[in-house]
């Protein structure tokens, strides 16, 4: 059943899993977990806990159906995202989709993800807050920071992308099993776009809405954004001086 | 050559001092398997060459003239410097190995527990 191709169905995605890498997101994954339920009811749902210290697991666990990976140590969002696909390939869905558990991104886009990537035949889509510009507003500081990446990825890998940090994604099989291998640690999302084009993998972006996080706080404040800019163009850098896989 | 210990300046006795130190606490280590005998090479290297230094002064200040340091001690210690540069450099390479097996293993730690589970509420339902 699972291995039917999947872009010609549009509400059954037995053949998808949706991953939620989740850390402390006990007020977040309830509402994250039934509306992914509910905008993709064929779908697996694969809660990868990332050695939280509330009740995340716990109360993803109350929901039937849903798997829960409970990880020994702190691996951070890449480690716990290839823990998805390693389980993805054990159990042959042949897409995953990424929604992060703090509940930024919205499940009832996904359907627009698969619309791309039947369009455009490729092996990976990144969902983007900044391509539809004004679904999402944003500071100069910001804006300035996107140009940057943008004019990273367009110099370095020949691809157009305005949102390379975005975690909002769908991969097919073949992405999937080249990143169960390979997937750092620390700003995997960038790498991976690096990764995959040099595979000659195909990458393309489609415009989502995203929302702004309802409970907790986002890892990055106004001081620490320029060092991570810093730290995240390094990061594309050293991808691309890597040799092929 | 002849080694002329009666004319031993004082630095030279606390280099040798020094030396065995290194030497037989390196040797000890791996003996009582503390640190890998791959990762002793870099140790026990540092410590012969501190001795040797330490023993044959000339062989030091020929090594300066050589590559035109005028301060003997000040090219001892770039080498010395050298030396704890590549240790650190090596360590790097060993904690990112390390990292990245740890990775892996709390991965399939996670995936392996959640098949336990699976394994378990087959058997509970097989059992009812």
């Amino acid at each position: 059943m699972r291995n039917k191709p999947g872009l010609e169905r549009d509400n059954d995605r037995a053949d998808t899993l949706i991953v939620v890498p989740a850390f402390n997101e006990q007020n977040n994954i309830v509402g994250v977990l039934r509306e992914i339920r509910n905008s993709l009811p064929g779908a697996g749902i694969l809660v990868v806990n990332d050695c939280s210290h509330d009740d995340t697991a716990t109360i993803a666990r109350t929901f039937d159906g849903v798997c829960v990976v409970d990880l020994p140590c702190n691996l951070g969002i890449g480690g716990a995202m290839q823990t998805g696909f390693k389980y993805a390939l054990t159990k042959d869905y042949q897409y995953v989709v990424q929604i992060d558990g703090d509940g930024q991104h919205v499940p009832s886009e996904v359907g627009a993800l698969f619309e791309k990537m039947q369009q455009e035949r490729c092996d990976m889509v990144i969902g983007s807050r900044f391509l539809d510009v004004d679904s999402y507003r944003t500071t100069w500081c910001r804006r300035l920071g996107i140009k940057v990446f943008y004019c990273l990825f367009r110099a370095l890998v020949n691809t157009k992308i305005t949102d390379g940090t975005s975690g909002f994604r769908l991969y097919n099989r073949k992405s999937l099993q080249l990143l169960a291998r390979f997937y750092s640690s620390d700003y995997p999302e960038p790498d991976a776009i690096v990764l995959l084009k040099k595979n000659g993998l195909r990458v393309a972006e489609v415009g989502v809405a995203m929302r702004q996080r309802e409970n907790g706080r986002s890892s990055i404040t106004p001081i620490k954004s320029p060092y991570y800019m810093v730290k995240v163009i390094l990061t594309i850098l050293f991808s691309c001086a890597r040799a092929r896989r | 050559m002849l080694v002329p210990v009666g004319s031993f300046d004082k630095i030279q006795w606390l280099g040798i001092i020094f030396s065995l130190i290194i030497l037989l606490s390196v040797i000890f280590l791996v003996r009582e398997r503390l640190i890998k005998e791959k990762y002793s090479l870099v140790w026990l290297l540092i410590g012969v060459f501190v001795l040797v230094m330490s023993v044959f002064r000339g062989l030091l200040e020929g090594f300066s003239a050589l590559i035109g340091v005028d301060y003997a001690p000040s090219a001892f210690f770039a080498l010395l410097i050298a030396f704890a540069y590549l240790l650190l450099l090596n360590l790097s390479v060993s904690i990112s190995g390390l990292k990245a097996q740890h990775k892996a293993i709390s991965q399939e730690m996670g995936l392996l527990r959640l098949r336990v589970e699976e394994l378990e509420k087959e058997r509970a339902k097989a059992e009812e």
